[in-house]
């Protein structure tokens, strides 16, 4: 219905949308996201010929190029075929008519005459918005900022407009008057089609069908609303995720580092992000279709940085069963399982130190058959015990510089200067007495730094933390992972963090994987798992996971008794019934079956694999029935 | 957690002991020139002349002076004992440490090597080597080394194996060190006192096989040797000279190799923490 094609915008010579390309049909509801100044309110207005500045390219409404046609024309289609709903409720209504009137008034100028079927008609629409009778007679003061929002919208669609525009229609109000006002712009949407241009994504996610990232003037992630929420591929679209407080994810807010700037060459986002190459500062890249996803990145969005597949076993006991990772630039997968579940045997594996029986890891997509010392550069460790893991014998200095003496990078000037400056990053002090210092002199939180930066000081892309802060208190542990959080904003630091504590990977992880006697059982998105586990070794993490609560005051069986997923309150793992003949070690079914409480014949027999259950995976063979399971 | 083993060792009685003989003989043996007016092999007397103001300990057979004599034979037994114990370790080392980090066929053909030098009589082969080559002291020396190593080296491979396991060195590891890193930078720094107990033993049986195989007549016969003076003066026991020729001689080789023993006692109590707990030095 409407088609955009290289769309242009400048003020005074300065590009505010680049080549801006999109496609709307009916029913579709397109949301236009992304912070502000990068010119979404400015499509919005080009659409509505409503720009100030100089426009070139096409807008194709119906086949017409609104961009080419005369004034005269553009009026007819402005706000009856084509309508917006403008930001800025104060500004919008006249203070000197009422609702009523003004809504009448647009009406009225598009051709019908008849006053009294005007009147109706805005009657009718203002009723549909929710503002009835009595107060459509109120004039904007009179109204709160909900009503005004609701005004404005009855406003735009009065004529029943083809296209509707809207530009921050949930900005400035409070939660409930914002679900109204969703509630009402889905109705109204359904028929039409929709651009919402909004730098609230809760907003975008409940409204729209199809999302658009929009930075630095040009679309960078296109695709359909639920994808885009669940798995960003662009990093720019990640850090928005990441930074918008909400509900649903369950990670520390992250944000972008940087600031946007308008004269960038290239790629717009290059100067912010973390993974770019040479080429994203000398040309734009293209969008192009990568799966469902229109995404415009030199790299193809966010590269997967470390993909592993091995699987290892110490004589019969098999400790690692194919098990198969992919971590990705900038994001952090927490390793989950209990002990003996193989986490630190898949760290030390992919990091050399034990041998494989069969291993497949790429890093950076090219195979890994040797690890040679580049390898090492871009993937570090930081081991359990900092004070194990440091050598008695060496001093600060001595251990952060190790890695560069091994590399022989640079004099030993430049080494000392490096020295300093990661343990900066680290928040240590950098100064003589305390590079003097041997392990001993320090507290267990800054030796954990001191391993970190001795970690960091190759500048790694791949860090693994093997139950890194297991050891230290929990008010240290807080501050290390800020450290390792900040990092991976700054850098774009991959983080695999082996851990056994569900609630600390829930902080810190953007995806999960939970092991299990050497296996996977079920991966992915860190707030999809916690909030619907699907495996039920999972849910019985989930329910054992540290609580700050008062469980005494809160009756079983209440609303307000311990959250369990597993559908039961209290100890279900006691409650667990035990089965007649225990799968024995060796057996070949479900790993979890002599402890599940679902278990059925079928886990005894068969080993349930790894099944696509968008967006995650699960190796279950009964996982709760509301889930569709989907073949991949 | 850092040991100081010079504490230690001259605060324990053995160990001030087993220094102060060491300290002695060494004394000796570098001030040699000082504390005589005689060369070794100079002829400075009348024969079998028994100790006088000139001659302290009196003269020998042939009129050499026996202080003299026995200050001289200082430096052969430790430059033997000094020369084994560090050529003895160093392949000790060699052996030990590659045995252990490379581990397989190599370790498992090093280490049958040396239990099948353990079993070999030094003292029978010493004698047929230094028959079919002409004896000298470097000869000695490549000789004992080669017999002793192999007991060091076992010790220095069951060491490192567990060194190897380490978290700094696997933590090493993880940076891309190759071996010849973990050795020198992790390995050998944390082998340390053990060297130093596996030179004190060393030197300890170099100093008395040296003295052993010069006593049978395998030694460079232009170098003074407490073994070859005490032989000659066995064999003039019938006379009084046995006194002030064999008694002091096997006196200093005591002294000598009781010094060692006693120096490596100490050490070993240093090193090992429960017997450091019983010799009551356990919160020094």
């Amino acid at each position: 219905m409407l088609t955009i094609k290289n769309l242009k915008a400048s003020y005074n010579g300065l590009q505010i949308l680049k080549d801006i390309n999109l496609n709307l049909e009916k029913g579709q509801v397109l949301s236009v996201i992304g912070e502000s100044g990068t010119g979404k309110t400015t499509l919005g207005r080009a659409v509505m010929g409503l720009l100030e500045g100089r426009c070139t390219g096409e807008i194709l409404f119906k086949g017409k190029n609104l961009l080419t046609c005369p004034e005269e024309e553009r009026r007819r289609i402005r706000g009856r075929e084509i309508a917006m709903v403008f930001q800025n409720v104060e500004d919008g209504l006249h203070p000197l008519y009422s609702i009523l009137y003004q809504v009448m008034e647009a009406v009225l100028i598009h051709g019908l005459t008849d006053k009294k079927a005007a009147e109706k008609r805005a009657c009718e629409v203002l009723e549909l918005v929710g503002l009835d009778n009595r107060r459509s007679l109120a004039y904007p003061h009179q109204l709160s900022g909900g009503e005004k929002q609701r005004a404005l919208i009855a406003l735009a669609v009065v004529n029943n407009p083809d296209i509707l525009i809207l530009d921050e229609p949930t900005a400035s109000l409070d939660a409930l008057t914002k679900a109204e006002i969703i509630a009402v712009l889905r109705r109204i949407t359904r028929e039409k089609a929709s651009l919402v241009i909004t730098h609230d994504i809760s907003t975008a996610a409940d409204l729209s069908t199809h999302m658009a990232v929009l930075y630095g003037g040009r679309i960078v992630e296109l695709g359909a609303t639920g994808d885009m929420l669940t798995g960003p591929r662009h990093a720019y679209t990640r850090g928005l995720l990441r930074s918008y407080p909400n509900m649903t994810t369950t990670k520390d807010l992250q944000g972008i580092p940087g600031r946007m700037s308008h004269h960038v060459e290239g790629c717009p986002f290059h100067p912010r992000c973390t993974q770019r190459i040479r080429i994203c500062s000398a040309e734009a890249p293209l969008p192009a279709v990568e799966g469902n996803r229109l995404i415009a990145c030199h790299r193809g969005g966010i590269v997967p940085l470390l993909e592993v597949r091995c699987s290892k076993s110490f004589g019969p006991l098999k400790v690692l069963q194919d098990v198969e990772c992919i971590l990705h630039e900038g994001e952090t997968l927490a390793l989950i399982g209990e002990s003996g579940s193989g986490k630190t045997t898949l760290a030390k594996t992919v990091m050399g130190l034990l041998k494989a029986d069969e291993e497949e890891i790429r890093l950076e997509g090219k195979k890994v058959t040797r690890r040679t010392i580049d390898f090492y550069k871009r993937i570090q460790m930081i081991f359990q015990n900092p004070g194990e893991s440091i050598s008695h014998r060496m001093n600060v200095l001595q251990t952060v510089k190790e890695p560069l003496d091994i590399h022989k990078t640079g004099n030993e000037e430049e080494k000392l200067e490096r020295v300093r400056q990661v343990l900066n990053e680290v928040e240590l002090p950098g100064d003589d007495a305390f590079l003097k210092k041997y392990p001993h002199h320090l507290s267990g939180g800054e030796a954990q730094r001191v391993a970190i930066a001795r970690a960091l000081v190759l500048n790694p892309k791949v860090l693994i933390a093997d139950e890194s802060t297991s050891a230290l208190d929990a008010s240290v542990q807080a501050k290390i992972l800020k450290l390792m959080m900040n990092l991976q904003e700054k850098r774009g630091l991959s983080i695999m963090f082996i851990t056994h504590d569900l609630a600390l990977a829930k902080k810190i992880s953007d995806r999960l994987a939970v092991l299990l006697k050497g296996r996977i059982v079920e991966e992915g998105p860190t707030s999809e798992i916690i909030y619907h586990p699907l495996h039920p070794y999972t849910r019985a993490l989930i329910d054992y996971a540290p609580l700050l609560e008062d469980r005494s005051a809160r009756p079983a069986g209440s609303r307000w008794a311990r959250r369990t997923h597993s559908g039961t309150c209290g100890n279900s793992l006691q409650a667990a019934p035990r089965l007649k003949r225990p799968p024995s070690a060796t057996s070949t079914g479900c790993p979890y079956a002599n402890r599940c409480l679902a278990v059925k014949d079928r886990c005894l027999e068969e080993r349930p694999e790894l099944i696509a259950c968008s967006p995650r995976k699960v190796a279950c063979f009964y996982p709760p029935v509301d889930y569709k399971i989907q073949s991949n | 957690m850092h040991v100081n083993y010079w504490r230690e060792v001259h605060t324990t009685g053995p160990g001030r002991i087993g220094l102060g003989l060491l300290i002695l003989v060494v004394t000796a043996a570098v001030l040699a020139p000082l504390l005589t007016g005689y060369q070794p092999a100079a002829y400075t007397g009348a024969p079998f002349m028994a100790p006088s103001a000139q001659h302290w300990l009196g003269t020998n057979d042939v009129g050499q002076d026996i202080w003299t004599r026995l200050l001289y034979g200082a430096r052969t037994s430790l430059a033997v004992g000094g020369g084994v114990a560090l050529l003895s370790l160093c392949l000790s080392i060699l052996v030990g440490c590659s045995s252990a980090l490379l581990g397989g066929l190599y370790d498992r053909l090093m280490m049958r090597l040396v239990d099948a030098l353990i079993v070999i009589p030094p003292v029978i082969v010493a004698i047929l080597a230094a028959a079919y080559l002409r004896p000298n002291t470097v000869l000695l020396i490549v000789l004992l080394s080669l017999f002793l190593w192999p007991g060091g080296a076992r010790v220095v491979r069951a060491q490192t194996l567990s060194l190897k396991e380490r978290m700094p060195v696997y933590a090493a590891r993880t940076f891309g060190a190759g071996r010849l890193h973990l050795l020198f930078n992790h390995i050998i720094p944390d082998l340390g006192p053990i060297l130093i107990a596996l030179i004190i033993q060393d030197a300890r049986r170099a100093v008395f096989m040296e003295a052993g195989l010069s006593f049978l007549g395998i030694c460079d016969p232009t170098v003074v040797s407490w073994g070859k003076m005490m032989q000659h003066a066995l064999k003039f026991v019938y006379l009084d000279v046995w006194r002030w020729w064999l008694l002091p001689t096997g006196f200093t080789l005591s002294l000598t190799v009781m010094g060692f023993t006693f120096t490596g006692f100490a050490l070993e109590t240093a090193l090992n923490p429960r017997l450091r707990k019983e010799a009551g030095h356990a919160d020094n």
